[in-house]
């Protein structure tokens, strides 16, 4: 819509234009003159303009380019409305008399006027937008009235300085134009707009306003010009009055400009400094949301201290974790303007090392002049050029946990100013870095805890389901993760001749790797059980797989039985694990074939060492499988509930089933560590043998 | 629960380790840390005195498997001394008499790396 708009706004204003300009061409040859006419002239060329300011008011709406820049426009506007003037003064009308031109040549030079009379007065009105946006930067309350009061006056001496009007009212039209000139200076004290600019935009303001100022005044002189003057006056009256006055506008407002400038340019530099330091500070605030990205936050800090106090180079370097020698090593984790390698040259470790400086007093450390300061002569030897140093510890809870180091290309680059900025500075940024600290081990906790929780699943489905069912075997199983994820499993596979597989095993470790190491235990257990046709050969074989995939500190305990009902023999071996226990009748004994863990070693030795053992069955036997879980359950004062305990808590109950012989190993240990939680994983199969089930 | 404590003193070759209280999954990684630097400075004559070791966990035993083999490839060894009942009682169950020398004495471990010297 607003696009339509501007299409209509241009569109009507040149119909206009084009219109008044073939009028006055016929007229001139054809010559009627009618008062009317003239005036409905006037008042589509001052449409026309209005037109024009509505487009041009909206064109300038969108945009905000700086002030440096709308004035420099400005500048390039006027120099182009002079040129044009300098055209029309060459070959406007000169001197002749209007009416004797010819009417081709007329034609032309009408060209001319309308194409200077045009440029004028977009110019004027460009003048008194650009003028608007700056008196009406950080405007206080008169300050738009005033403007509007010039407006009003404005419009009303050029309204009133047409010719039939003037003639009438000629005190009337003198008065509105003084009254005119008098809201200019007015007005034109309002530079409120030059505080807020850097010094770079100061210097650029002053050359325009002095370029601009000098503009206006040769507009205000080329204006008075005979031909200039002719051709305003014969395109539209009102013009001349609305350009001079407004040409006289920009010549003081922009006079005034120049000066005012010059005045503020000495404290440029001061206000740009406290304006950075003052978005420096409100930018700490932003810190403080960006602690969810370490790496963000630190190369913010950098930035920001480059900012803070006009720093050629800084880094941020923090404090590792303690070294177990008192020995400082830092690790840098921003730099900008300077290499690693000149942050080694500068701060390298010597006694009177900037790091060793600053860490014993815990204060800001500033080397005004780094070539001939005892404590960095040596960095001139390395080529590194810095002026001046400034570094500032980072101190949280008293203990400096890193440094903030700034330097300056010149020598005496840093002030009191500075060193108090960069240590408030130093203490936000401890604030934000121990918070994005904390933030991510938390994160990393509650991955953990994720990761956890997928092991202790996986865990779960990797034990049997349910266990199998004889009629001359009772089975009783369990197994307890501790508060983490455990390295327990157990397992039954059926074997061919009515034989049952048993094992019982155990993963160092915790965790999910424990985990994973389990699943690889049972795939390797159901897979090599069944080719194996006795326990040591399993827990051979078992062995050559595992010891190429385990790590080295890694290894797995394992028990493994075949149970062959038939026969009712239990034959065992037994990989570095916990004893069975084997209670038959009123006795007990600990199975314990000699054996070595497995993935311990892959030689002769553990060949050499797996033995196994064959039991005979009887009925009522009991066979149970655990792991240390079981037999290092502590009490309260750290005492182990022991093997003893554990094989006198299974004969007390030897004459129940399984599954309560199972139960009440559990109870007791429960009683004895008196609720406390498990240390380990506990694992527990017993298995009773109820004898051969004969015909 | 007694806590964890690494002491490590020099002897003519032969690096002694004393351990002290509880060595599970926590406190493992201490005594990784003294074999760790004991090999780094080449040190690979060492005895590890388990008189003051209460309770080793199989966390505990990995570490010893962990930098055995470093230690061998550079004609040292790691020897155990001094442990109690109960803790000899968890290497055995493991095997580990096969595959490491344990004494009584440190003395007795630290005379073993005499002749190799």
């Amino acid at each position: 819509m607003s696009r339509l708009k501007n299409i209509l706004s241009i569109a009507g204003a040149l119909v206009v234009f084009a219109t008044v300009y073939i009028v006055d061409v016929v007229r001139h040859t054809v010559s009627v003159d009618l008062e009317g006419l003239l005036y409905l002239r006037e008042g589509a060329i001052a449409g026309a303009f209005f037109l024009l300011y509505l487009f041009m008011r909206g064109a300038r709406a969108g945009r905000s380019s700086g002030i440096p820049k709308s004035i420099g426009k400005l500048l390039l506007y006027s120099v182009l409305v002079l040129l044009t003037g300098s055209l029309v003064v060459f070959f406007g009308p000169s001197s002749v008399d209007g009416a004797e031109i010819q009417t081709p040549y007329f034609a032309i030079v009408n060209l001319l006027s309308v194409l200077f009379g045009v440029t004028l007065g977009l110019f004027s009105i460009n003048t008194l937008l650009t003028i608007k946006d700056l008196l009406l930067h950080k405007r206080r309350k008169g300050t738009k009235r005033n403007f509007v009061v010039y407006l009003v006056l404005l419009f009303a001496a050029s309204a009133v300085s047409l010719p039939a009007i003037s003639r009438e009212m000629a005190i009337g039209s003198t008065l509105l134009f003084a009254a005119s000139v008098l809201m200019i200076v007015l007005n034109s004290f309002k530079q409120n707009w030059i505080v807020y600019l850097s010094r770079r935009e100061k210097l650029y303001s002053i050359g325009y306003s002095a370029l601009l100022f000098l503009s206006f005044i040769a507009l205000n002189l080329l204006d008075t010009q005979s031909p200039v003057d002719q051709v305003i006056s014969s395109f539209h009256y009102p013009l001349k009055t609305f350009a001079q006055l407004n040409a006289i506008f920009g010549a003081v407002y922009f006079g005034m400009a120049f000066i005012s400038t010059l005045f503020h340019l000495p404290t440029a530099e001061v206000y740009e400094r406290k304006q950075s330091e003052l978005t420096s500070l409100h930018n700490l605030s932003r810190l403080v949301t960006q602690v969810f990205d370490f790496s963000d936050l630190v190369n913010t800090v950098t930035a920001m201290t480059l900012e803070v106090v006009g720093a050629k180079s800084a880094w941020l370097e923090l404090i590792k974790e303690p070294g177990t020698n008192g020995q400082v090593s830092m690790d840098i984790v921003s730099n900008r303007n300077i290499s690693h390698e000149m942050i080694e040259v500068i701060t390298a470790d010597r006694d009177s090392s900037l790091r060793r400086l600053v860490l014993e007093s815990k204060r800001a450390l500033l080397i005004d002049d780094t070539a001939n300061d005892r404590r960095t002569k040596h960095i001139r030897k390395h080529g590194v050029s810095i002026g001046s140093l400034l570094s500032v510890p980072l101190i949280s809870h008293g203990e400096p946990i890193g440094f903030l180091h700034a330097t300056k290309d010149f020598e005496f680059g840093f002030d009191q100013d500075d060193i108090d900025v960069m240590t408030t500075f130093a203490d936000h940024v401890t604030i934000a870095i121990e918070n994005s600290k904390l933030i991510e081990k938390s994160l990393k906790r509650e991955r953990y805890q994720q990761e956890i929780m997928v092991a202790q699943q996986m865990q779960k489905r990797l034990l049997p389901q349910r266990l199998p069912q004889y009629d001359c075997l009772q089975i009783a199983a369990v197994s307890e993760p501790s508060m983490e994820v455990g390295g327990d499993y157990y397992d039954f596979v059926k074997l061919d001749g009515d034989r049952l597989g048993v094992v019982v095993g155990d993963v160092s470790g915790k965790g999910v790797s424990a985990a994973f190491y389990m699943a690889e235990v049972k795939g390797i257990f159901q897979s090599i059980s069944k080719l194996c046709s006795s326990p040591r050969e399993l827990m051979l074989r078992s062995n050559q797989s595992l010891t190429e995939s385990l790590e080295r500190k890694a290894f797995i305990s394992l028990l493994y039985g075949i149970i062959d009902m038939p026969r009712a023999t239990l034959t065992v071996a037994r990989a570095g694990h916990c004893p069975m226990i084997y209670i038959s009748g009123p006795d007990a004994r600990m199975i314990r074939p000699s054996g070595i863990g497995l993935g311990l070693t892959n030689d002769r030795r553990f060949e050499d060492a797996t033995e196994e053992t064959t039991l005979d069955l009887q009925k009522d036997d009991i066979c149970i499988f655990y792991t240390d879980g079981i037999n290092e359950s502590r009490d309260h004062t750290g005492e182990e509930f022991g093997f003893e305990r554990l094989v006198q808590v299974a004969l007390g109950s030897r004459l129940r089933s399984a599954e309560e012989i199972k139960q009440t190993i559990l109870t007791e240990i429960r009683n004895y560590t008196g609720g406390s939680s498990y240390g380990d994983d506990m694992t527990l199969v017993v298995m009773k043998w109820l004898g051969r089930l004969e015909a | 629960m007694s806590e964890f404590k690494v002491h490590h003193r020099d002897g003519e070759g032969v690096s002694v380790i004393d351990l002290k209280g509880y060595l599970d999954a926590h406190t493992a990684p201490d005594l990784e840390n003294a074999f760790q630097k004991l090999i780094n400075e080449k040190k690979f004559n060492i005895v590890v005195n388990c008189r003051d070791l209460s309770y080793i966990s199989s966390a505990g035993l990995g570490v010893f498997m962990a930098y055995i083999e470093d230690v061998r490839k550079n004609q040292g060894d790691i020897k155990l001394t001094n442990m109690s009942p109960k803790v000899y009682n968890v290497f055995d169950l493991l095997g580990f008499p096969i595959l490491y020398e344990i004494y009584k004495d440190e003395l007795e471990a630290v005379g073993k790396f005499g002749p190799r010297k």
